[in-house]
Parts: structure tokens; C-alpha cells; sequence
């Protein structure tokens, strides 16, 4: 019997070395970019996979000055913002609402809402351009957040209203009772309860939004004061493809917030990447 | 999805008037509360959605005024035309079936690894989730770095051959380059989900399965596969979707090329209405794929109810 053990336990050490010799060949081409934008423009030439002889910040002064980096950052921090906090409050009080009132108007509505989930984004994004150039939200930042609430509202009221079931109507009913109005109900009472799935929501779509490329592209690829991160990356890295010192350093900048933020937060998005797939 | 009826009060106290009162309230307000949400959705899926249904029907190169009416012309375009709407159909079908069949087994693979006892597995699940919360934009970014010049230096390290071919440059060789790091960056994605899985099964059925004998792949097909056949079915699903959708990782890859190899279809899109300022075509285009999309996760749905009710 303890031989068993012996031969299962060797077998588990064994796994274990070919699993982090697999994880460190997987992460490496991660590694490489950051080495390569700590070197000098000398040093990537001569040898792209060398660990750098004189590390220099040198790279990110400039890359941060030459892409407005702190104008993009802030830039995608308010269509973040105004995208995630708009999908959030529209579609938990929407979900309740479909959830508690069920008549024929509610079905139909939450048909219609949940349905554009089986339309890829693609298959209407050259109209999409000009209704948004049309109603205004084309070319500015606050006006691509709101666009995401369209795209984002779809999923978010799918996963509410399956969640929604599992509070108890007791809960908001004695608080009709009592007096409140439905809207007050559903802030102190309903919303906090959604915590956890509020949480899920929130991961998948920040992640989302904040990487997003193709509808920023679309809206607000004209100028500085507009551009997200990822775009800027993209031309930036068109422009200086052969000096790839600076490309590297673009690179991680527009990864490093995602990297930071994932590292802090790992079991909260772990989670709720896992939870959203599996209801979504 | 189960429609439980449900009345919201009890009204038994409220005298009727009251009550119509009170419903018509309810009534004004359940529209007033969901009307932005149908609002927003109109505006921004359906409205672009059924508006690319009519200029699919016209010649627009969305400089003119207005768009002319030509019928079905933009369809039968597709299907006589210069034949890179087919052409990119077909490398979409190649790469979603290729890429669905790499992704699910190498993220079971890893994923029954990392439910093990191992010390370090927290930390290897992180690593292999990473490249996932990356921009796909810049996944494509690193990996043109790596393709040209990482594999030229490792060429000259190690001497193998391998190494010396032109991954992104040789037109059948830039299939597999694409499909790769398309999988590299999603891969984790699956790996949790299938952990999610591995985890909900019951202690005592593999053990009771270890019992009667099953061991090692009997075990994996007999036992864990039938298991998790809904982890299974999401991931089929998700992967397909987001195949069938593959644009980033490609654009910042190869931009389509060599010689327009790797064009996928919503990168063909793309650049019918945004290059060739061709709106009308591009927009029959758009829904051609839409209704292969379409059709493809309804018949996967379908095969995959089937078969749990055939179990």
C-alpha cells in the first residue's frame, strides 16, 4: 500500500515539474516584451532574447510622451466608467422589474432585450457608424460609453433576471407594504442583494470594454482626445514597427493596468469569468 | 426558461378602485423602468441591424447621398464575384474547426492537471489565464515580434529547423501560426471552465469509480467526460462563437495577408465597407455570415440536446 502512495506521489512531483517547465514557456513571450522594453534600441537589435545588460526607463519616458499615454489612460477610464455604471444600474432594475411584474408586456420586453446576443457585433457595425454619427454618440468618449449600454445591456439583464429568482419576493413585498416605492425597494433592498452577481457583471465587462477594439476603432479612432489605448497601441506599433523598443514599451503599457488589476484582483475575476460564461 | 405566473399583491384589502389605481401605476412604471433598456437596444443592434438588411439591397459607397436600389444584385455578387467573400467563409470554417478542436482539448487537458494535488497550481492556473485578460490587439502584437525576430534568434541559439520557416510569411504556414495564438491567448478561458467542472463532480463517484477498477483513460472517458458534459457544451459553444468572430489577433497578425490568406470573414467585412467603400455589398455580406452564425449555434444547441436526451 505505501507503495502505492509512494508511486502516486512521485507521480504528482513528476506532473508538477512538466506542468511549471509548460507554464514557463507559456508566459515567456509575455516576458520577452517586458525585457526587450527595458533595453536600449542597441540591444534589441543585436539580440531580441538576451536578458538586457543595462536595464533603462529610458523607453517608457519617451513612449509615454510620444502616445499621450495619461491622456488615452483617462480617456478609457471614463468609457469604462460611463459604460460599465450605465449596463449595471439599467439592467438590474430592468431584470427585477421583468422578474416581479411577469404579463405579456415583461416576456415580450425581456425577448426583445436578451435577444441580440446571438447577433455578432459585425454583421451591423457598418450601419451601426452611421445611426451613431446620426444621434451624436460617434467621436466622443461619453458617446461610445453610452453605446456600450446597448451592447452590454443584452447579457447583464440575462444574467439579473436568472439571478433574480433566487431573493426572495417576501423580501421586496413587505417593503411595498411598508410603503416604499418600487424604485426605493429596488436600491436598498433588491440591489445589495445582487452583490455577487453585480461583481460578475462588472469583471466581464470591464475586461470588455477596457480591450475593446474594433467598435473604438469605429467611433473614435480620429483623434487624441478620443482614442482608447488599444487603438493607440495599434497605430503606434504600425508606426515604429522596426523601432521595436518603443513598440515593446507601447505594449506593456496598454497591458500593464489589465496585468495590475488581474493580479489584485485574480479570485474575483477568476470567478466571475467562470459564473458569467456558464449563465451567459 | 420557465415563466412561473405570479401576481405581485395580494390586493385582498384594496377596494377595486384602488386598485385600478394602483395597477395602472404599476403598469406606467414597469414600462417606465425597462424602456431604457429596449430603448438603448433598439437604437444601437436593432435599428443598425435591420438598416444593413436594406442596404444590403443597394450599391452605397456611403460618400452618395443616396443609396441605389439594386435588389439582390449584392448577393448575386457573392456568389459570382472575385470569390474573396468564399474564400474568406472558407478559411473562418477551417480556422473555427481547428481552433474549437485545439482549444477543448488542450484546456481538458490542462485542466484535469490542474485540478491535482499540485503545490503550485494556483499559481499555474493564473499563468495559463493571463494571456486572456490581454487585448487580443496586442497578443497579435507580441507574437509578430516573436514569429520575425524571437524565432530568428532562436534559430541561430539551437539550429532547429523549425525555427527557419517563415511562420507568418509562407501562405499555408500562416494557417496554423494564426490559429496558435489565437488558442495561446484563449485557452485559460476554457481551462477555469472546465476546472469549474472537474470540481462539481462528486467525491464519492470517482471514488467509487476507482473502486470497480476505472483507471486513467477509462476512467477520464467513462466516468469524467460524461460528467461534465454541460462545462462540455458551454465550451464547444464559446469556442465556436468566438472563432466564427476571430478578428483582432488576425488584423494585428498578418492584417489578412500573405496574398490575403487569412482574411476572415469579419475581417472581409470589414474591409469591403471600410476600404473599398463598398456599404451596400459589405452589408449583404454581414448578413450572409450572420445567418451562417446563426445557423451554426442552433444546430449545436440542437445535436447537443439530443444527445443529453438520448442519456
Amino acid at each position: 500500500m505505501s507503495q502505492v502512495i509512494r508511486r502516486k506521489r512521485l507521480g504528482l512531483i513528476a506532473l508538477e515539474a512538466v506542468m511549471i517547465i509548460l507554464a514557463l514557456v507559456y508566459i515567456y513571450p509575455i516576458f520577452l516584451m517586458f525585457i526587450n522594453s527595458l533595453k536600449p534600441f542597441g540591444e534589441v537589435v543585436s539580440n531580441v532574447i538576451a536578458l538586457p545588460k543595462n536595464i533603462t526607463i529610458q523607453n517608457y519616458v519617451d513612449v509615454v510622451q510620444k502616445m499621450h499615454y495619461f491622456q488615452l489612460f483617462s480617456n478609457n477610464v471614463i468609457i469604462t466608467v460611463i459604460g460599465v455604471t450605465g449596463i449595471i444600474a439599467l439592467s438590474a432594475l430592468a431584470a427585477y422589474i421583468l422578474d416581479r411584474r411577469r404579463m405579456r408586456y415583461t416576456k415580450l420586453a425581456y425577448l426583445l432585450i436578451i435577444t441580440p446576443m446571438l447577433i455578432p457585433f459585425q454583421t451591423f457595425m457598418i450601419t451601426l457608424l452611421k445611426v451613431m454619427t446620426v444621434a451624436h454618440l460617434a467621436g466622443s468618449t461619453w458617446g461610445l460609453g453610452i453605446q456600450y449600454w446597448g451592447f452590454g445591456v443584452p447579457m447583464a439583464v440575462f444574467i439579473y433576471f436568472n439571478f433574480m429568482n433566487t431573493i426572495p419576493r417576501e423580501m421586496d413585498e413587505s417593503a411595498l407594504i411598508d410603503g416604499a416605492t418600487t424604485f426605493r425597494t429596488f436600491r436598498s433592498i433588491i440591489f445589495p442583494m445582487l452583490k455577487t452577481i453585480t461583481t460578475t457583471i462588472v469583471v466581464l465587462d470591464v475586461m470588455w470594454i477596457w480591450n475593446d477594439f474594433l467598435l473604438p476603432l469605429l467611433m473614435v479612432n480620429g483623434r487624441t482626445e478620443t482614442k482608447t489605448l488599444v487603438l493607440s497601441a495599434y497605430t503606434f506599433v504600425g508606426q515604429f514597427n522596426t523601432q521595436w523598443h518603443y513598440a515593446m514599451t507601447a505594449m506593456v503599457l496598454t497591458v500593464l493596468p489589465s496585468i495590475i488589476i488581474f493580479i489584485a484582483l485574480q479570485r474575483n475575476i477568476v470567478q466571475g469569468v467562470v459564473a458569467g460564461a456558464i449563465k451567459g | 426558461m420557465i415563466y412561473v405566473h405570479h401576481i405581485c399583491f395580494s390586493d385582498s384589502i384594496l377596494t377595486d378602485e384602488v386598485h385600478t389605481v394602483k395597477s395602472r401605476r404599476n403598469q406606467a412604471e414597469t414600462v417606465l423602468y425597462t424602456l431604457p433598456c429596449l430603448a438603448l437596444v433598439a437604437l444601437t443592434i436593432y435599428l443598425p441591424f435591420v438598416l444593413s438588411g436594406y442596404y444590403s439591397l443597394t450599391q452605397w459607397n456611403g460618400i452618395a447621398r443616396e443609396p441605389m436600389f439594386i435588389g439582390l444584385g449584392n448577393y448575386a455578387e457573392l456568389l459570382r464575384g472575385d470569390g474573396s467573400f468564399m474564400r474568406a467563409l472558407v478559411f473562418t470554417g477551417k480556422y473555427t474547426i481547428v481552433s474549437m478542436v485545439a482549444l477543448n482539448a488542450l484546456a481538458l487537458a490542462l485542466a484535469v492537471a490542474l485540478v491535482k494535488d499540485l503545490k503550485s497550481r494556483n499559481v499555474l492556473r493564473s499563468v495559463f489565464f493571463i494571456p486572456y485578460i490581454l487585448s487580443m490587439t496586442i497578443v497579435g502584437f507580441i507574437w509578430q515580434f516573436i514569429f520575425s525576430k524571437g524565432f530568428d534568434e532562436f534559430f541561430k541559439m539551437t539550429g532547429f529547423a523549425f525555427l527557419n520557416l517563415s511562420w507568418l510569411g509562407d501562405v499555408k504556414l500562416v494557417f496554423y501560426s494564426v490559429v496558435f495564438v489565437g488558442v495561446w491567448q484563449a485557452v485559460g478561458f476554457y481551462v477555469v471552465l472546465y476546472i469549474a467542472g472537474l470540481q462539481s463532480i462528486p467525491a464519492d463517484i470517482m471514488e467509487a469509480a476507482v473502486m470497480d477498477g476505472a483507471h486513467g483513460l477509462t476512467k477520464f472517458f467513462r466516468i469524467t467526460l460524461p460528467m461534465i458534459t454541460s462545462s462540455v457544451v458551454t465550451c464547444v459553444l464559446l469556442s465556436m462563437i468566438n472563432s466564427l468572430k476571430v478578428f483582432d489577433t488576425i488584423l494585428a497578425l498578418t492584417k489578412g495577408g500573405p496574398a490575403g490568406s487569412t482574411y476572415s470573414a469579419t475581417l472581409e467585412i470589414y474591409r469591403e465597407a471600410f476600404q473599398n467603400n463598398n456599404y451596400g455589398l459589405g452589408s449583404a455580406k454581414s448578413l450572409v455570415f450572420f445567418l451562417i452564425v446563426l445557423a451554426l449555434t442552433l444546430f449545436v444547441l440542437r445535436a447537443f440536446r439530443n444527445r443529453e436526451d438520448a442519456i
